[in-house]
């Protein structure tokens, strides 16, 4: 029978490295997906990914169980991501080239000729709304589509309550309509 | 709960839903009879499904060994004590961690600079009085300071003609006022 993370992480802080293993084999798509969506850069992103589960495995002594461990984790990560994002917009020629690479990857996807154009034009109007986002609304915005997170979830992540998590989401689709209204 | 702005205000949290079933119903109802929440209902369907493509389905999946192997070196690599502080520092230190470290820089500041009052506190407090001329003519002041009640006197007075200033002899003055 499968263990449960709560028993995973109690191995593991019992010094088992085989049950953190376990616990990131779980659990490392899931925080990469939410990470690229945050930085928009798919090597940036694998470097936090790792940095996420390295900080984890430094601090997994302190986790007591309060909260899921998953939620743990994704609040590990998002504050890694949001202190990255924070450099890189002090970077402007990084993040430029972050955003090119973005949409070179996602050109190479697509295939109907006429929505080609179309989808392409969506995209890149997308990427550059939801990086016009400031990193804590985007970061709701990520948490619920990615991963379809409750607003009881994502507060614990972001260390804020349902109702904060309610109106950033308000605002945070409300600027990308705005940015794509012609596209929707 | 009609009114188009609230709907539209909840419109999210109904797709997502996270409201409560007689919110839920309300928006529900008018949904069925208004066509401009309809349309902005449909505008963020849209948009949601945008939002899923570009951020789920466009991501590769990783291989688990490789990632794995990177997190297992940094776990069995001893950082320097630098990174160490520079890992602590940067989030404590960036952005919102200035909303509070700011302050509280500025407190830490200001007991700094009034400890020295409060060492005061239990010190015997001195009355003192100094004697200086204050310019060619002769006029001399005297200055009474009180510390508990914040009293300061300042006696002008006029040397009586003769006097040897620097004598240091208790000589009687006049006050001129």
């Amino acid at each position: 029978m499968e263990s449960s993370d709560w028993e995973l992480v109690q191995k593991c802080q019992a010094g088992e490295i085989g049950a953190f293993q376990e616990l990131v084999s779980r659990y490392h798509q899931k925080i990469y997906v939410v990470i690229v969506g945050l930085l928009r850069n798919r090597e940036d992103a694998l470097e936090v990914a790792q940095e996420t589960f390295f900080r984890a495995y430094r601090k997994i002594k302190s986790f007591q169980g309060g909260s899921s461990f998953y939620t743990w984790l994704y609040r590990i990560a998002v504050n890694i991501s949001i202190d990255s994002q924070r450099r890189q917009k002090r970077n402007p020629l990084d993040f430029r080239e972050t955003m090119d690479g973005v949409f070179e990857e996602q050109h190479e996807v697509a295939r109907d000729p006429f929505s080609d154009v179309h989808d392409r034009e969506l995209r890149e109007k997308l990427v550059a709304a939801i990086n016009d986002l400031t990193p804590e609304h985007k970061a709701v915005i990520i948490l619920r589509t990615v991963e379809g997170l409750s607003y009881k979830d994502i507060g614990e992540i972001l260390g804020c309550s349902e109702g904060t998590v309610m109106s950033r989401l308000h605002y945070a689709r409300k600027k990308l309509q705005e940015k794509l209204s012609a596209f929707l | 709960m009609t009114d188009c702005k609230l709907i539209i205000e909840s419109l999210g949290g109904w797709l997502d839903g996270e409201l409560g079933s007689s919110d839920a119903e309300a928006i529900r109802v008018h949904l069925e009879s208004c066509a401009a929440c309809s349309a902005e209902r449909r505008q963020l369907e849209k948009l949601q499904v945008s939002l899923k493509s570009l951020l789920v389905s466009d991501v590769p999946q990783i291989a688990f060994e490789p990632f794995w192997s990177g997190v297992r070196e940094r776990i069995t690599t001893k950082r320097s004590w630098y990174e160490g502080i520079m890992e602590w520092a940067r989030p404590t230190f960036a952005g919102p961690g200035l909303a509070w470290t700011v302050p509280a820089v500025i407190v830490v500041l200001l007991a700094v600079f009034s400890l020295d009052s409060f060492w005061k506190l239990g010190a015997p407090r001195n009355n003192f009085a100094a004697v200086e001329s204050i310019d060619a003519h002769g006029r001399n002041v005297a200055l009474l300071r009180e510390d508990e009640t914040k009293t300061t006197v300042i006696w002008l007075y006029q040397n009586q003609e003769g006097e040897n200033e620097s004598s240091g002899e208790n000589t009687e003055t006049s006050p001129s006022f």
